[in-house]
């Protein structure tokens, strides 16, 4: 019994080496040396600890400055970041967190059987994203116990057919936009925002026209340093973070700061945020490399003709200048919607991340300009910057977190799966209204 | 063993991809490689270590190449079939001795 215990607190228990353990298994069910296997097992364990120290840097600098500004204002904060929100429903989900890498494996296995049996489900694609399927699955795992309050089996089995679902039916909305931008290719999009995408497709031509393709516009040359990705999350943090400490006045940042100028401070606290960001991806970098290595070999095998759903950054190089322009777009309509919550006076702040800002309004843009040119890019990436913080804002507090992924799906699709589970909690008693 | 190096804009969601395809195309080809992934902002510190660097055209434009470092760049990651024939042309081309 004690052995059982140990093998599944301290083994199977802990994330990292639950995921080290998955990736082993991947490469040797993929005739892969032992040498192999267990380098690609290290990487993982590694790249999960690094994203560990990554979220906890970014969360701890965030909430230094995020109480100050709650207690004076009395404002809750929400930060609107992918990692942060999964760092915070396995907080909440304390010792069962470890429940969120079975909601993963069973998410891709009923993924896989929904586009086995594609003839009755008419899903044709494999989410094989797995920084994104790491996340989904780790806050559905959460959204499910908190209104259903199951133990781990009924818990994993509902979160991972709720997410197989979302996994196999929104990609499938994108294939054949997905052709035509590329030209032909054979795949699809599986991240965070397929539904919005989608929506931009179908009304883009309402805005404007195609032949305003915005590849044929010049941007400015100063554009450009908006493309390193390290450069325009520093300065989109730079900005809220500013914004909130000079919120909090100059007495309470100096105070903050000890002996550091206190303009010199809050310049560190936005670069320290960066800094954290960027450590935070380097260790899903490495972790992702290698889950997904295993779970695109085991869906080749299984699945020959499947459509694969991939990162929106593989659409990316179609159409660049319409990435620059949604992030812009998105960004302007985040920030007015943060401003409009404020003066409605609403207890939430929301603050925007880069990563919901930049990656689904790059991918939206795409999206829009396709079938509507520049003028559909901007509109529609504003307005979708609005719907993100709103949202995100009732999907955080119907939800009881600090923080949100911020994704357009996750502002729209996944409110309603949250509204449905609530109310199904609700009604039975589960959880008070 | 032949050292490839992809390279976008995050580090992550394109090389990540390109990562994955390559060492398939190279096991294919009979090839020994070590692929990594990095952003573009990083490409610096890794090129010295690197004999082919795997891109899009728009990044490409951006890494400054030292002499003896060969650039394959494709607009569709997903695209096996274009992927495998540049990468062979380079690979035949400049590093002839690494195909079996």
């Amino acid at each position: 019994m004690a052995i059982l215990q140990f093998i599944f607190n301290q083994i199977l228990g802990q994330a990292y080496i639950l995921l080290a353990i998955v990736v082993f298994i991947g490469y040797i069910a993929l005739r892969q040396p032992i040498s192999k296997a267990l380098g690609g097992a290290i990487k993982t364990a590694v790249g999960v600890l690094v994203l560990g120290i990554g979220s906890s840097t970014l969360i701890t600098t965030f909430s230094g400055i995020m109480k100050p500004v709650s207690e004076k204002f009395g404002m809750t904060g929400i930060l609107l970041d992918t990692y942060s929100t999964m760092v915070s429903t396995n907080a909440a989900l304390g010792d069962f967190a470890t429940w969120t890498v079975y909601t993963m494996l069973f998410a891709f296995i009923f993924n896989i059987a929904l586009v086995a049996l594609r003839k009755y489900t008419k899903i044709r694609s494999v989410f094989l994203t797995g920084n994104v399927m790491l996340v989904q699955t780790a806050i559905a795992t959460y959204i499910v116990y908190r209104f259903l309050q199951t133990p781990m089996v009924p818990t994993v089995l509902i979160a991972s057919a709720i997410t197989a679902l979302y996994w196999g039916i929104f990609p499938g909305l994108l294939i054949e936009p997905v052709k035509e931008i590329t030209g032909g290719g054979e795949f699809t999009i599986g991240h965070q925002q397929m539904f919005g995408s989608w929506i931009a497709y179908k009304i883009a031509h309402l805005f404007g026209k195609p032949e305003d393709d915005v590849e044929q516009i010049n941007f400015p040359s100063w554009f450009s340093i908006f493309q390193d990705n390290v450069v325009s999350s520093t300065i989109v943090m730079l900005f809220f973070i500013g914004i909130m400490m000079l919120a909090l006045g100059k007495d309470v940042v100096q105070e903050m700061a000890g002996t550091t100028h206190w303009m010199i401070h809050i310049l560190k606290t936005g670069l320290t945020l960066s800094v954290a960001l960027y450590i935070l991806l380097t260790g899903v970098r490495m972790m992702v490399g290698e889950l997904m290595t295993s779970f695109q070999g085991i869906s080749e095998r299984l699945l020959p003709g499947a459509v694969v759903a991939v990162d929106c950054a593989a659409i990316f190089g179609f159409s660049p200048k319409a990435v620059l322009l949604g992030f812009v777009g998105g960004a302007i309509g985040m920030v007015t919607g943060v401003a409009a919550l404020i003066l409605a006076k609403s207890p939430m702040l929301i603050v925007p991340g880069f990563i919901p800002m930049f990656f689904d309004n790059a991918t939206i843009g795409i999206f829009a300009n396709r079938r509507g040119g520049w003028k559909a890019v901007v509109i529609i990436t504003f307005v979708s910057g609005l719907i993100q913080v709103f949202g995100s804002g009732l999907a955080a507090s119907l939800m009881g977190v600090a923080a949100w992924q911020g994704s357009f799906d996750w502002a729209t699709v996944w409110v309603a799966i949250i509204g449905i589970l609530k109310l199904i909690g609700n009604a039975l008693g589960i959880v008070p209204a | 063993m032949l050292r490839l190096l992809c390279v976008c804009g995050n580090g992550m969601g394109t090389s990540t991809i390109l990562k994955i395809k390559l060492k398939g195309i190279c096991e294919r080809m009979g090839v020994k490689v070590g692929v990594e992934s990095c952003s573009a902002g990083e490409a610096g510190a890794f090129i010295s270590s690197t004999d082919i660097v795997v891109t899009t055209p728009e990044w490409g434009k951006m890494i400054r190449l030292p002499q003896s470092v060969v650039m394959v760049t494709t607009v569709n990651l997903m695209d096996e079939k274009g992927l495998t024939t540049k990468l062979e042309e380079a690979i035949r081309t400049h590093f002839p001795k690494e195909i079996k």
